[in-house]
């Protein structure tokens, strides 16, 4: 299996490791497109995003692996607190990774998170759905 | 002088109304109606902005405007607002919105009569 999948899985399993403020059943998927109807409960989907190469030494090079984790749920009332609810776990996630390696992937080291957007405003005013997508980049060095 | 156009599009409302429709309930928090709405699509074609055209498929129900009351005041529709609409057994769960900058909704008729709301399927509830 690629190695992107591979670091892919690794932080499904993460997360789903994790002791979070919800419970969360986190999927490894390569086209995350879902109906309304299955956002009712919530989400968390782990997509394998970029690779970027550059050289580490003279014998091997460093491999920047970007994982996205989208965190989704359709809401209902949108209002502070059913959203503060869900931004609180967005943080939880990104705080559970930074300064270390993936267990079931040691080689994978924490690099950076982003996380862009924040919220979707337009799935929160269009949908009436929570989306927040962290960004985890990995380095690996061989 | 009478507008015949107005009264002629007035009537046929009120026959797609009589012979055309099925009652729904229209949801706004815990405040209910039942309405007759006619069933109609809409087919939405959003640029998102990387150059690519999304396709999206609205269900609208077409309620009488005059229908349209909750708690006892006339309305319009917002969005989250949701239609139950039941067939045999199973409760179809729809909510109001469009996609990107389009109305939710927007008058039917020329004359204010008819309301077309514009809905997404969000649960089935099983009886």
């Amino acid at each position: 299996m690629a190695v992107i999948t591979d670091i892919a899985d690794a932080v499904a399993a993460e997360i789903n490791a994790g002791s979070f403020s919800q419970p969360i059943d986190a999927k490894r998927e390569y086209l995350p497109v879902f109906e309304l109807e299955d956002m009712q409960s919530l989400r968390v989907t782990v997509v394998p995003k970029s690779l970027t190469t550059l050289p580490g030494g003279r014998a091997h090079n460093q491999h920047d692996f970007a994982i996205d984790v989208a965190v989704q749920q359709k809401l209902q009332t949108t209002d502070n607190a059913e959203i503060d609810d869900l931004l609180t776990l967005v943080d939880e996630i990104a705080d559970h990774f930074r300064f270390k390696r993936l267990s079931s992937f040691p080689n994978a080291m924490w690099l950076k998170t982003e996380n862009e957007p924040v919220y979707a405003q337009e799935h929160l005013q269009e949908l009436r759905q929570f989306t927040s997508i962290l960004t985890f980049t990995f380095r690996v060095m061989r | 002088m009478a507008d015949i156009l107005e009264q002629a599009s007035n009537w046929l409302e009120d026959q797609r109304t009589e012979h055309a429709t099925r009652t729904v309930t229209y949801e706004r928090g815990a405040s209910t109606v039942a309405v007759s709405a006619g069933i109609g699509r809409t087919i939405f074609e959003v640029d998102n902005g990387f150059g690519i055209v999304e396709r999206t498929e609205s269900r609208d129900f077409l309620v009488l405007a005059a229908d349209l009351v909750l708690a006892g005041s006339p309305v319009l529709p917002e969005r989250g607002d949701r239609v139950r609409e039941i067939q045999v057994a199973t409760t179809f769960v729809y909510e109001v919105m469009a996609p990107g900058k389009e109305p939710h909704w927007r008058y039917s008729d020329p004359y204010r009569k008819t309301l077309r709301i514009h809905t997404k399927h969000v649960s089935t509830e099983t009886t």
